[in-house]
């Protein structure tokens, strides 16, 4: 028989129990939406960790010292009402904090002590001499200071950054208006300040405006020299979008003091050689601090430890997907059976009339096919419905053609390797015992 | 055109093995109409099922058209049954999913024709056999007697060598039993073989030729 024919016939078949397709290609239709989803939540949530780490250097290493009970800011969280509007802000020790949330923080070394260190600029420059393989270092501090100026009629929280002229380039940070603080503004202990997208929005309306205006930290009037351009959801420390950043030594001599808890940031010149310059930080650090120990960790560990977490996660929603596909697998066989079961006369008739092994199992074969292509073309449909839904939960979703001609690629698989058996049985039947068939 | 020698058939009854049909030797020669009479359990289905190639002889040799039937392999048999032999049944045996016109064109698509070819191919069978205004009728919009000129349009479009009915008019009323026996001695004079098998001798007797099978036995 030609194909088309027997196309045509399960086309015959199909319409003429639509009821029972659609029930039996219920498996099918989760399976295909959860892979649809599946893939898109993952996607989502790799271009997710990607834009987390757009503004962490490959070969960063985070030197920071957590036990210092005196540091200006221990860890709070404090709501800001702004325009109607609550935001909450993390301060997390004084310094940026490199603690990773939600698993994502492996390969740091981590060690407490006893005894209460400041890290200092000295510190810093002491890196640079003597640990070889470093391009780059930097040492920044963070804490939180009332803002007032622009349009806030009140005086609100921030995270203000005290910072030196080359953390723009280290952290990845460009800029939307304006410059980024200079080398002069922090030898002269200038009142200037950058701010992040969201605090210019916040407190001017808008980048532009903000530009060369003043706001009042801590009482005290700082020209915005700049404006960040909008970053987004970072991975580790504080968000530059909701910050503002000032000269290192302006924020000692004007709102911290002494008291801080800063962070070095040094800058391998190859990446592969993070581990060594660790080992060397750590001796030049026991040096200066002979009774301490810091936490040091590297950016690329990070990156590995957030990518395996990632794939993990991954790995087990396609798991899960693969059980619903095996589980609608086997309902599809099923009821093909009873299908079987109940046109074994129909069978019967065929094979008296001339039809081949071949042509039946092809016509059972294909109509099992084709349920699962209707349940797979369901299940992109529900997974498109429920899109909207989970993003609702905070989740992204990036849907993609692949992940939809997957699903439709896996659906019909399914259906046609759990339909085989039983379009098998239907084609070794025995004439005249399948027609006999009541 | 059909020669059956020592023909034994039988089926396992738990461990013995129960004989229906015992040495049989059948002749037809091509153009006959020939009844094969016998009671309910004499064997003649199952003669019918060796000679329709829908079931397989123990022993014997039987020729279809000069083909050795009991030499050959199922899957030449599925291409025996569609092109040399016309299935008609008691009970019909239509697809009741499928139209008037569907189920009879199924032999054709199953040579490889297209829908269309089949249909025009069909156009005479349909009319002769008066269904042309029931082409689009399910075989449930259907009366008895119409649902078996269905069944005989569908073996006769493949133009076989040979018409098998069981019982044809079995299942029928006295009125349209008498319309397919005369529609057989019709088809039989326009040079279509026949074999059919009945319980009644008189429908028997609408055949040239009555063979008797009585306990697995045949008797001219």
């Amino acid at each position: 028989m030609k194909l088309s024919e027997i196309a045509r016939l399960v086309y015959l078949n199909l319409i003429q129990n639509k009821f029972k397709v659609i029930l039996t290609s219920i498996g099918i239709v989760v399976g295909s939406a959860t892979i649809v989803l599946v893939i898109g939540i993952g996607t989502g949530s790799r271009a997710e960790v990607a834009e987390q780490f757009q503004n962490l250097n490959a070969g960063a290493i985070d030197v920071s010292y957590e036990g210092s009970s005196s540091s200006l800011s221990s860890s709070t969280t404090a709501s800001v009402s702004i325009g109607g509007t609550t935001f909450s802000l993390d301060i997390g020790g004084g310094g940026f904090s490199m603690d990773f949330g939600g698993g994502t923080g492996g390969g740091s070394d981590s060690r407490t002590n006893s005894e209460a260190v400041t890290l200092t600029t000295d510190d810093m420059e002491d890196m640079e001499v003597f640990v070889p393989g470093i391009s780059d270092a930097t040492i920044s501090y963070s804490t939180t200071a009332s803002v007032e100026g622009g349009d806030l009629s009140a005086s609100s929280y921030y995270t203000v950054a005290g910072v030196l002229d080359n953390y723009a380039e280290i952290s990845n940070l460009t800029m939307a208006i304006g410059s980024f603080l200079t080398e002069e503004n922090n030898e002269n202990k200038e009142k200037v300040c950058v701010l992040g997208y969201t605090a210019a929005k916040e407190i001017f309306g808008s980048a532009a405006d903000a530009y060369d205006e003043t706001v009042y930290i801590d009482d005290r009037p700082y020209i915005v020299s700049g404006v960040l351009s909008e970053m987004g959801t970072v991975a580790s420390g504080i968000s530059p979008d909701t910050a503002i950043f000032i000269p290192y030594e302006t924020g000692i001599k004007y709102i911290t003091g002494s008291s801080i808890s800063p962070t070095i940031t040094v800058i391998a010149a190859d990446v592969n050689n993070v581990d060594t310059i660790v080992e060397n930080i750590e001796t030049v650090l026991a040096d200066s601090y002979p009774n301490s120990t810091f936490t040091i960790s590297d950016a690329g560990s990070k990156m590995e430890a957030a990518s395996t977490s990632n794939t993990t996660l991954t790995l087990l929603l396609y798991s899960m997907s693969a059980i619903v596909f095996v589980v609608g697998g086997i309902g599809i066989m099923n009821v093909l059976f009873v299908s079987v079961k109940e046109r074994t006369n129909e069978i019967g008739i065929l094979k008296a009339l001339g039809c081949s092994r071949r042509d039946i199992l092809l016509e059972f074969l294909l109509e099992a096919s084709c349920i699962s292509l209707i349940g797979a073309i369901l299940g992109v449909l529900l997974a498109l419905a429920l899109t909207p839904v989970v993003q609702m939960f905070s989740v992204r979703v990036d849907l993609s053609a692949s992940a939809v001609g997957l699903a439709l690629l896996f659906g019909v698989a399914t259906g046609s390797i759990f339909g085989f058996y039983p379009a098998y049985q239907a084609s070794r039947l025995v004439p005249v015992v399948a027609l006999n068939q009541e | 055109m059909i020669t059956m020698k020592h023909i034994n058939k039988g089926y396992m009854l738990g461990e013995e093995k129960l004989p229906i049909l015992k040495d049989v030797e059948f002749h037809v020669d091509e153009g006959e109409f020939v009844a094969i009479l016998g009671p309910s359990g004499s064997g003649k289905t199952t003669l019918m099922n060796i000679i329709g190639c829908m079931d397989v002889m123990d022993s014997g040799e039987y020729y279809l058209d000069g083909m050795a039937i009991h030499e050959t392999p199922e899957d030449e048999l599925t291409q025996v049954r569609n092109e040399k032999i016309g299935f008609i049944f008691q009970n019909y045996q239509l697809i009741p999913t499928y139209n008037v016109m569907q189920n009879i064109i199924m032999p054709l698509l199953m040579r490889g024709e297209s829908k269309k070819q089949a249909e025009e191919e069909c156009m005479d069978t349909i009319k002769l056999l008066g269904l042309d205004h029931r082409i689009a009728h399910k075989p449930s919009e259907l009366s008895g007697g119409q649902k078996q000129r269905v069944s005989i349009a569908r073996a006769l479009v493949g133009k076989p060598s040979i018409l098998l009915a069981d019982e044809p008019t079995g299942a029928l009323d006295q009125s349209s039993g008498k319309d397919v026996l005369k529609l057989f001695s019709e088809l039989n004079e326009m040079g279509n073989t026949i074999v059919m098998i009945t319980h009644d001798l008189n429908v028997a007797k609408s055949a040239r030729r009555i063979v008797k099978i009585v306990d697995g036995r045949l008797y001219e």
